[in-house]
């Protein structure tokens, strides 16, 4: 589903965010994406929606060649990746409805399917009573599930998380995670960076360890830090 | 078509009203500018039609003295028949009593006037069509020196001044114009460009689950495209009405076709026309730049 065939892509000013990555996530996988801040888990995840370009070596993402992608294709790439982010990035000014009914219309659905699937969606994160809340009526948590509605309304190939839980205490980050599994278990490849170790530990997932552009590890099944190598 | 779409709507109008002091400051801008633009083109319009009529019909008329003897009269006569066709095209002579037949027409309103002229003081005159309206000023002086001469009577001057004048007016007008668009543009842009930023926010999540570059971009360009319409729609009512303020400098009606600068109301229409295109253009002219500069999608 998401290929990396010796990806590197350096910053201006010479900063290396990935050196040399060569990476295989297989369609229905759960990776976590660890590693410490700037050792290039976001802009691995970036190079994903091609919201930025390698610089040397090619990707593919659901069968695509990102890298040979014409710019008017890219909305279409990410209309199979779903996005969710630490800040949520909700609509502060549009009720929980219409921030997952939002994602649908900026892609042309048409009304119907909107109402058929938006509360269904909202329904399956668990906010089908909370649908006309504004975002800050809402705890972290739910912001959070919202977003995840959001990103997975269409139903993408793939989700993107990155550091979904970071403003979350454990019990919503638990919550936030048993909905990501579930998200999983319907067949979308999940890629999740994070640096909670507790979180990563309790999955028992693949891991793909970063630590300065390069990866250090790939370990299914693995935990956050080197413990049982 | 999709593209213009409930949702299309509805995002152009709510940046429209999001920043309703900006979007008023572009429309009457461009209102302004689009109407002195509209102006120049109607008095355009106007002179040039004047210009025409009287070059069509510019008439010099040689008066001679009351006194003039009948071979003073015969070599005028015999001068201009040498002059046929090249400079002059016809010419005839209006003799005391024709004179006296059309004095007292002219003045009918004033008998005390008319009973102390008699067909003995009238002068004779000689009314000359010339070729070529250009030739008129040469044709006066050339018999103002002649004997027998009295005046020559022409309306070169009134030509002159009135072309003088709407040449003076027309290059202010257009300064004023161009300055004013310019005005006009940035303000498209800066409208625009605000919009963009206010929405930075929605604009991020589109790109984010996928929506099309021109998704994005339409309702901006739409807004840049209505408040050029606006303007363009205000200057358009401005001009068409201007046809009766243009009266009151030129001193003659525009809206009687027995006028030299009548103007019609399809001419006036089909300025307003092309004023309302102009309008579009530049409304959307300056949403597409700030699209391009300030919405990289």
């Amino acid at each position: 589903m998401i290929r990396f065939n010796h990806v590197t892509k350096t910053y201006k000013g010479s900063v290396t965010a990935l050196r040399d990555v060569t990476v295989d996530i297989p369609r229905g996988e759960f990776v976590f994406i660890v590693g410490p801040s700037g050792s290039g888990k976001t802009t691995f995840l970036r190079l994903v929606t091609k919201e930025e370009r390698a610089d040397d070596g090619d990707i593919w993402v659901a069968g695509k060649e990102v890298g040979a992608l014409a710019p008017w294709k890219v909305p279409y790439l990410r209309r199979n990746i779903g996005c969710i982010f630490q800040d949520y990035r909700l609509l502060p000014d549009r009720t929980v409805y219409q921030n997952v009914a939002f994602a649908l219309e900026v892609i042309g659905r048409s009304r119907h399917f909107v109402h058929s699937q938006v509360p269904q969606i909202l329904e399956l994160v668990g906010l089908g009573k909370k649908m006309d809340r504004r975002p800050n009526e809402l705890s972290g948590g739910e912001q959070q599930r919202v977003a995840v509605a959001r990103a997975f309304v269409n139903r993408p190939l793939i989700l993107l998380a990155d550091e979904p839980t970071g403003n979350l205490d454990p019990g919503t980050t638990a919550g936030i995670m048993r909905l990501l599994e579930r998200i999983n278990q319907y067949g979308t490849t999940v890629v999740m960076a994070t640096h909670q170790q507790v979180l990563v530990d309790s999955m028992r997932k693949r891991v793909i360890e970063l630590e300065r552009g390069n990866i250090v590890r790939d370990q299914a099944r693995g935990v956050y830090g080197m413990v049982d190598a | 078509m999709t593209m213009v779409s409930p949702y299309v709507m509805r995002e152009t109008g709510g940046n429209l009203a999001r920043n309703i002091v900006m979007t008023v400051a572009a429309v009457v801008t461009m209102a302004v500018s689009l109407t002195a633009l509209g102006g120049v083109l109607i008095m355009r319009q106007a002179v040039n039609k004047a210009t025409v009529q009287w070059q069509g019909g510019v008439q010099v008329a040689i008066f001679m003295k009351p006194a003039a003897s009948t071979q003073e009269i015969a070599a005028i006569r015999h001068e201009l028949d040498g002059m046929v066709p090249d400079e002059v095209k016809s010419f005839r002579y209006v003799d005391k009593s024709q004179a006296y037949t059309e004095f007292k027409g002219m003045f009918s309103g004033e008998p005390d006037l008319v009973k102390v002229m008699s067909p003995a003081t009238m002068p004779p005159s000689f009314r000359v069509v010339p070729a070529k309206a250009q030739n008129v000023q040469q044709l006066a002086s050339n018999y103002n020196q002649q004997p027998g001469v009295y005046d020559v009577g022409y309306p070169g001057q009134v030509i002159k001044d009135t072309l003088a004048h709407f040449s003076t007016l027309r290059t202010v007008a257009l300064i004023v114009a161009g300055g004013v668009m310019l005005g006009a543009i940035a303000l498209v842009v800066n409208t625009i460009q605000l919009a963009i930023f206010a929405r930075r926010r929605e604009v991020a999540v589109m790109k984010l689950v996928g929506a099309t570059n021109w998704f994005i971009r339409v309702p901006f360009m739409l807004e840049g495209l209505i408040e050029g319409l606006v303007g363009a729609g205000l200057a358009f009512l401005l001009t068409y009405f201007a046809r009766d303020t243009f009266a009151s400098f030129t001193g003659s009606d525009p809206l009687d076709p027995n006028q030299p600068l009548y103007v019609s109301s399809h001419e006036a229409l089909l300025t307003g026309l092309f004023i309302v295109v102009v309008g579009a253009l530049v409304g959307a002219l300056g949403s597409g730049f700030a699209v391009r500069r300030y919405l990289a999608v």
